[in-house]
């Protein structure tokens, strides 16, 4: 059973980065600021939901797991509020495209 | 089914407390219970809720649980498919972007509806609400202009409209 539960946390770990890694390609790819956006919080999120997803059947408590959660939903209301901002800004100053 | 957002939760004090105790339960969780610390989490707790009632003072809107529970379903698949599409392109050697400005008419009418409207929307596959035009509209920005992205945001905003129910 504990290999089986290691070998889902190395799957999703290894999934999560895969994504992590593809949002830094868009980064680097994607022409301009409003599109790199894109790829900084939908690969990103979903690259840190299969991280957390994977980590709490390693976590040592009922605690710990909350507190991984909790890491995952900040970091998405973060995501979301801020990528708006930034979107907005750039809008405004005529550098979004 | 529904539950109190802590909406028409009656008296402003009654909504405080209530807003207090989950932003110390939310410290305990993360820092842990040492006594020592505890005057920290309670200062913290109290600067939380002052922030929170400035910024989001109680409403008369309340949350359906059911449809909470559907909307949350169908947010993390498309959060998932949005992954995915982001990743899928950004790999894609020919780099297949269409990316251009979308304009929905958003019909909800509350600020605050709209702020969580537009922080989901933004998690959602290829949009990203860049503020309103002088007509109010929101001005979405695609990554594939020619998808139907006002349909999908209109579906997204019915499912979210039934979540809430005004009293």
């Amino acid at each position: 059973m504990n290999t089986a539960i290691d070998i889902f946390t190395v799957v999703a770990i290894c999934a999560g980065a895969a994504f992590f890694m593809a949002g830094s390609v868009g980064l680097l790819r994607f022409p301009d600021s409003l599109t790199r956006l894109h790829a900084l919080t939908k690969a990103d999120n979903l690259g840190l939901g299969l991280i957390v997803l994977g980590l709490l059947p390693q976590a040592d408590s009922l605690l710990g797991g909350l507190k991984l959660v909790a890491v995952w939903l900040l970091v998405q209301l973060a995501s979301a509020t801020v990528a708006q901002l930034i979107a907005q800004a750039l809008r405004h100053r005529g550098r979004g495209t | 089914m529904s539950t109190s957002s802590d909406s028409r939760a009656g008296p402003p004090v009654r909504v405080a407390v209530g807003r207090a105790a989950l932003f110390l339960a939310f410290w305990l969780m993360s820092a842990g219970y040492q006594p020592a610390d505890l005057p920290v989490g309670l200062l913290a707790a109290a600067a939380a809720t002052w922030a929170s009632l400035r910024l989001l003072p109680p409403t008369a809107t309340r949350l359906r649980l059911s449809s909470l529970i559907m909307f949350s379903l169908h947010f993390f698949r498309q959060s998932v498919i949005s992954g995915i599409e982001v990743a899928r392109i950004a790999c894609d050697p020919r780099l297949p972007l269409r990316a251009g400005f979308v304009v929905y008419r958003c019909r909800l009418r509350s600020a605050g509806e709209r702020g969580v409207f537009c922080a989901l929307s933004s998690l959602l596959p290829g949009t990203l609400p860049t503020g309103t035009n002088e007509d109010g509209d929101l001005l979405i920005h695609c990554l594939d202009v020619t998808r139907p992205v006002v349909a999908s945001l209109t579906e997204e905003e019915t499912l979210f409209t039934r979540v809430l129910r005004h009293d």
